[in-house]
């Protein structure tokens, strides 16, 4: 009973935190998806720990709690996966924009280079 | 076009001698970040400058000068190290074969002579193998130097290289990259000469990175769509 209510407090902590941050607009809906998939989760499973039980054995887990850890470990795994894809997404962006700065740059000063070189035609 | 990162101490006297040698071509220097005076010297020089505001890599410069080069509608492009390591003399050779239309992708290698001068190290020679093999059983393309960064492209690749360029270490990938898009690639001999100055894009600690980053990008390259 005393881990039970303290899961759902933990469960409960972690999906204020993510609202509040998206409230202040730290963070996205895009962002917070997975937090807020994942705490919910935790809520209900911590509220219906018969179905965790009942999951747990189905799926040929000896323990409850090996169970709890498989998914734990899976979320941080895919967690992770997920910012990885989007540093780099960040990061193919960033080089295209330095590239189109240098571009632009570029052209702003070529029509005033070559209006100096050209001799006056009209 | 020459990609460049703190070469002032070579890239005034290459302009200056690609101006000489080749009034008619159009030298666009690509400074890719540079902390020391390399975009003014290349200025001075009388080149075209597009400057990075940060380091990319050179093959982010690359591709800033392909992407320049599709804008302005040219027909073909050279690339050439800021390190004056390859001879200017060689450029029209290397052109050539593009502007005959015998190749879309044309590379100056270093190992088609023997009278080339140019001496590598012995790693890097059997890294250069290597490579050349590895190419060479997945495409059918026999190539000696598929590392070498003086090279020619015609139209049809420009426009290629202007949407996707590897970033690091981009020479012998985009090899494999223009196979796949059914390029036509040869080869010319050229001869190098050592650094002027610099450091090589290629550095001691990073070669074992080099090699296997390299050539698993060649191997996902033969997972990507054949166009």
């Amino acid at each position: 009973m005393q881990s039970r209510t303290f899961a759902i407090m933990v469960s409960v902590l972690i999906m204020l935190i993510v609202i509040n941050l998206i409230r202040r607009q730290k963070m996205t809906f895009k962002y917070s998806m997975l937090w807020l998939a994942t705490s919910l989760a935790a809520l209900l499973f911590s509220i219906f720990d018969q179905a965790l039980n009942q999951i747990s054995s189905m799926m040929g887990f000896a323990l409850p709690s090996n169970f709890v850890f498989f998914c734990l470990l899976s979320f941080f795994i895919i967690q992770s996966l997920f910012l990885t894809i989007y540093v780099n997404q960040q990061n193919s962006r960033i080089e295209a924009l330095a590239q189109a700065v240098g571009i632009l740059e570029y052209q702003q000063q070529k029509p005033s280079d070559s209006r100096s070189v050209k001799p006056k035609s009209d | 076009m020459i990609p460049a990162y703190n070469e002032s101490a070579a890239i005034r006297e290459l302009v200056l001698s690609l101006r000489k040698q080749h009034p008619d071509y159009v030298p666009l220097v690509i400074n890719d970040g540079s902390r020391d005076q390399t975009a003014s010297e290349a200025l001075l020089a009388g080149a075209k400058v597009v400057s990075h505001p940060f380091n990319l890599g050179i093959g982010g410069a690359v591709q800033t000068g392909y992407k320049i080069a599709r804008q302005e509608n040219y027909d073909a492009v050279i690339q050439i190290d800021g390190d004056a390591q390859h001879d200017p003399a060689y450029l029209a050779a290397v052109l050539e074969p593009i502007l005959s239309n015998r190749l879309d992708l044309c590379i100056g290698s270093r190992f088609l002579t023997s009278s080339s001068s140019f001496k590598s190290t012995f790693t890097r020679r059997i890294g250069i193998r290597f490579f050349s093999r590895l190419l060479s059983s997945l495409t059918g393309v026999h190539l000696t130097d598929p590392t070498s960064g003086f090279r020619a492209t015609g139209r049809k690749l420009i426009a290629c290289f202007a949407e996707y360029y590897p970033i690091d270490f981009p020479e012998p990938e985009a090899i494999k990259i223009a196979k796949r898009l059914s390029a036509r690639i040869g080869e010319v001999p050229v001869s190098m000469r050592a650094r002027q100055g610099g450091v090589s894009s290629i550095r001691y600690l990073s070669t074992l990175y080099y090699m296997i980053k390299v050539t698993f990008a060649i191997l996902i390259d033969t997972l990507k769509e054949k166009r």
